[in-house]
């Protein structure tokens, strides 16, 4: 599977049609796995493809220093390539000028990571070329079975969950990994940077912490792909997860939507319907 | 000659400490996995009892101990709107005496050079304060990963910058004890035993990186052409800065309503976009290798002239919590290569 | 009097410009009386009404907050309070996640025609919000640390 992505890769920056491939790779191989942007035919060895390709490479389509290099090629596992999807519904990607190249995958991470489990996109869509395939079966997953982390959560009594959270969001250092490794945060001046005047602190207190995450995760409301970059990136081992897996339950139970996967379907926010249910409202 | 103690008595110092009101900040484990879903994710943190302290099984806390002595938010002054007058009420500083047991040499060694930029052109009162109440008792080093070049930097596994007490493994159980400072005698007054069992200087790390050939790099010239490059695929989050002992840019933002707040100062990095953004719009560090430049000249070329030493003590956090594994090592493994 | 005892909520209500803040004017030329807990700012619309603005109302100290607007349909934007209908459904379970009193958040849709509904929803919404208590969980959060 590695040849065939130099490969591809070789001929796609020998022929002129991207001036960059953005993959992951190892710049030299005592080097942990990076994200790395091939532009030279030769370099395309440094390409690598492992368990621990982590990163959500999507995110580089929306930053300068990369754009800056031409037309580009992009390597995205099926989680990644729901971004590119979102992105796309809402003009920050021309993905005719995007080469997508898709790599099948059985999950990243040891042991896996908690989105692995309940994967059905092993194999990546709407992609120009795919590479490999995966042997692990897409997750047939009801529901149920994928918020039974959020469920399970949810069990527990509301001062337990306030807790919790109390004293997770503590360790927050206000670093915006979170955000940086977002490609849904793509705002040219996040909401919390806004100081004439302040809208959201960027004080690390309990209160500007809960703003913060309040405010992040609700801006994600049925855009969040759940590639989890975010709870990887946390420094403070924060489970951001547990609060995106909420909106996106909340967007597929009420609204059938998962981010992402149907290219015909509207986002849900922005748009609205006269059906939408109301029983809460008096 | 030397001086002992034992992890039990070590514990019940800590506990003593506690209640005798003193605040105690070390090494915990929190609810969570580090960043390679693998062994338990340990952070500096303060402690309620002797028994939340770990000491070893892990390389190094993924935070530091600087927000011990230069607090991630921190008021500074009160203002209150009365009628047209305005009415200013200083903040409190702390009075409590604190502990940093289990510091590792790379964050004590980080507050000298705290201590300098913090009493440079202005005597930093809040910082000093905290700084005054605060005793160091740190843990050398016994194992080291592939991010740890502390030696690489002028530091090392023994490193007694910035310590008031040294702590020296012998085996599992047992410390060498060294009372740097009047301080650290204070503490320990009495808490150990005299031996003639000496501990072993451990190993550091291999050095990494040439650090003359770096400086060469860097006295080079500041727009080398190599930085955009070797920067591309920095998000420009702010992990490695606020996870560094040794980074202590701060923004002070008046937070309040109406009626009154407080004017505070919080941590910030040189790698958000805002950092120079300017009030009419330009930014002259508009693009992420700026910004990472001068991250690399500010500790190896910018604060050295001033201040007589490197801005960075080899720990390693910035590698290990940046998202996209790189951190200041990988940069300097590639430019001291440069000729 | 021994009202002085009796804990009195914080009420802050979000509503709409051309509906409830009519039905609410409605209920005061009508002199129905509603209890003063009530903090009512105006709006333009729901739809315009940020999810922020309930959480800033409960670190400024608010024990209950209600978003109001027009009945769907008769919005005076056309769809603003679909948008907000839409927004609530997901916000709502971002609250729930954070464990954060969902007794003390409140939507409905009051007309500018019906004053009483008005008097109606904040009389219950006191009454339960006295019962409830103060919102301390959410002021501890605020405390400086």
């Amino acid at each position: 599977m590695l040849d065939e992505l130099r490969q591809t890769c070789r001929r796609l920056l020998q022929d002129g049609t991207v001036q960059a491939v953005i993959g992951y790779g190892r710049p030299s191989p005592e080097d942990p796995v990076v994200p790395v942007f091939i532009t030279k035919p030769e370099d395309v060895d440094q390409l690598a493809w492992d368990d621990q390709c982590f990163a959500n490479l999507v995110k580089y389509l929306l930053r300068k220093e990369v754009l800056s290099l031409g037309k580009l090629a992009v390597c995205v596992k099926g989680c990644d390539q729901r971004a590119l999807l979102v992105l796309e519904k809402e003009s920050q990607i021309d993905r005719s000028q995007i080469v997508v190249i898709g790599l099948a995958c059985d999950g990243v991470g040891k042991p896996r990571l908690a989105k692995c489990a309940s994967c059905d996109v092993h194999t990546p869509r709407q992609s120009d070329f795919v590479i490999g395939k995966a042997n692990t079966p897409d997750a047939a997953a009801t529901v149920a079975e994928r918020y039974a982390e959020l469920d399970a959560f949810l069990a527990k009594p509301p001062e337990e969950r306030m807790a919790y959270w109390k004293k997770e969001l503590s360790r927050c250092v206000k670093c915006y990994a979170c955000r940086q490794v977002c490609p849904m945060c793509y705002c040219r001046q996040c909401i919390v940077d806004k100081n004439r005047p302040v809208s959201i602190s960027t004080s690390a207190t309990l209160k500007g912490n809960f703003a913060w995450h309040i405010t992040r995760a609700f801006h994600l409301a049925g855009r969040c792909v759940g590639c989890d970059e975010c709870t990887r990136a946390c420094p403070a081992g924060i489970d951001l997860r547990l609060l995106n897996l909420s909106l996106a339950k909340a967007a597929e139970e009420n609204f059938d939507y998962r981010s992402g996967m149907d290219p015909e379907k509207e986002p849900i926010i922005g748009a609205y319907s006269q059906q939408d249910h109301e029983e809460f409202i008096r | 000659m030397s001086e002992l103690l034992d992890k039990t008595d070590l514990n019940r110092l800590v506990d003593a400490w506690l209640s005798e009101g003193r605040r105690v900040a070390g090494p915990q484990c929190v609810n969570a996995k580090d960043s390679r879903g693998q062994a338990d994710r340990i952070q500096y943190a303060w402690l309620t009892k002797a028994e939340e302290l770990r000491l070893d099984g892990f390389i190094r806390p993924t935070n530091s101990i600087k927000e011990f002595v230069f607090p991630r938010h921190e008021k500074l002054y009160g203002y209150q709107f009365k009628g047209k007058r305005l009415e200013l009420t200083p903040a409190e500083l702390p009075t409590t005496e604190q502990v940093v047991i289990g510091a590792r040499p790379c964050d004590a060694a980080a507050l000298k050079i705290l201590d300098a930029v913090f009493n440079w052109d202005v005597k930093d009162e809040f910082y000093n304060r905290r700084r005054e109440l605060t005793t160091v008792v740190t843990l050398a080093c016994k194992e080291h990963d592939d991010f740890c070049f502390c030696t690489s930097v002028g530091s090392g596994p023994c490193d007694e910058r910035g310590s008031d007490v040294l702590l020296i493994p012998i085996d599992g159980e047992r410390y060498e004890v060294r009372c740097l400072t009047e301080k650290g005698k204070k503490l320990l007054a009495g808490a150990t035993t005299a031996s003639s069992e000496e501990a072993t200087a451990p190993q550091g790390p291999p050095v990494r990186f040439n650090l003359d050939a770096l400086g060469e790099f860097l006295a080079g010239g500041y727009d080398r052409p190599e930085w955009p490059e070797i920067t591309r695929r920095c998000l420009g989050c702010g992990a490695c800065a606020y996870t560094c002992p040794t980074c202590h840019c701060f923004d002070i933002v008046d937070e309040g309503s109406a009626s009154g707040g407080a004017r505070v100062r919080n941590w910030d990095a040189c790698q958000f976009t805002m950092f120079t953004a300017h009030a009419s719009g330009h930014n002259p560090r508009s693009d992420q290798s700026q910004r990472q430049r001068q991250r690399i000249h500010h500790k190896f070329q910018i604060y050295p002239d001033k201040f007589g030493e490197l801005l960075c003590t080899g720990c390693g956090n910035c590698s290990r919590n940046c998202p996209v594994d790189m951190g200041v090592l990988p940069v300097l493994k590639t430019i001291a290569a440069k000729k | 009097m021994s009202d002085t005892n009796v804990f009195q909520p914080k009420i802050i209500a979000y509503v709409c410009n051309w509906c409830t803040y009519l039905g609410a004017d409605l209920a005061g030329t009508n002199r129905l009386e509603y209890p003063a807990n009530v903090r009512i700012i105006r709006l333009p619309c729901t739809g315009r009404i940020d999810f922020n603005l309930i959480v800033k109302a409960f670190e400024r100290g608010a024990d209950a907050v209600l978003v109001s607007g027009c009945h769907p349909g008769d919005c005076h934007y056309t769809a603003g309070n679909y948008h907000a209908r839409r927004r609530w459904i997901l916000f709502r379970q971002l609250l729930e996640t954070l464990g954060i009193d969902a007794r003390r958040v409140h939507f409905s849709w009051i007309s500018a025609a019906e004053g009483k509904k008005w008097q109606q929803v904040i009389t219950e919404i006191t009454d339960k919000t006295r019962e409830l208590g103060p919102y301390t969980a959410y002021r501890e959060i605020c405390q400086e640390c």
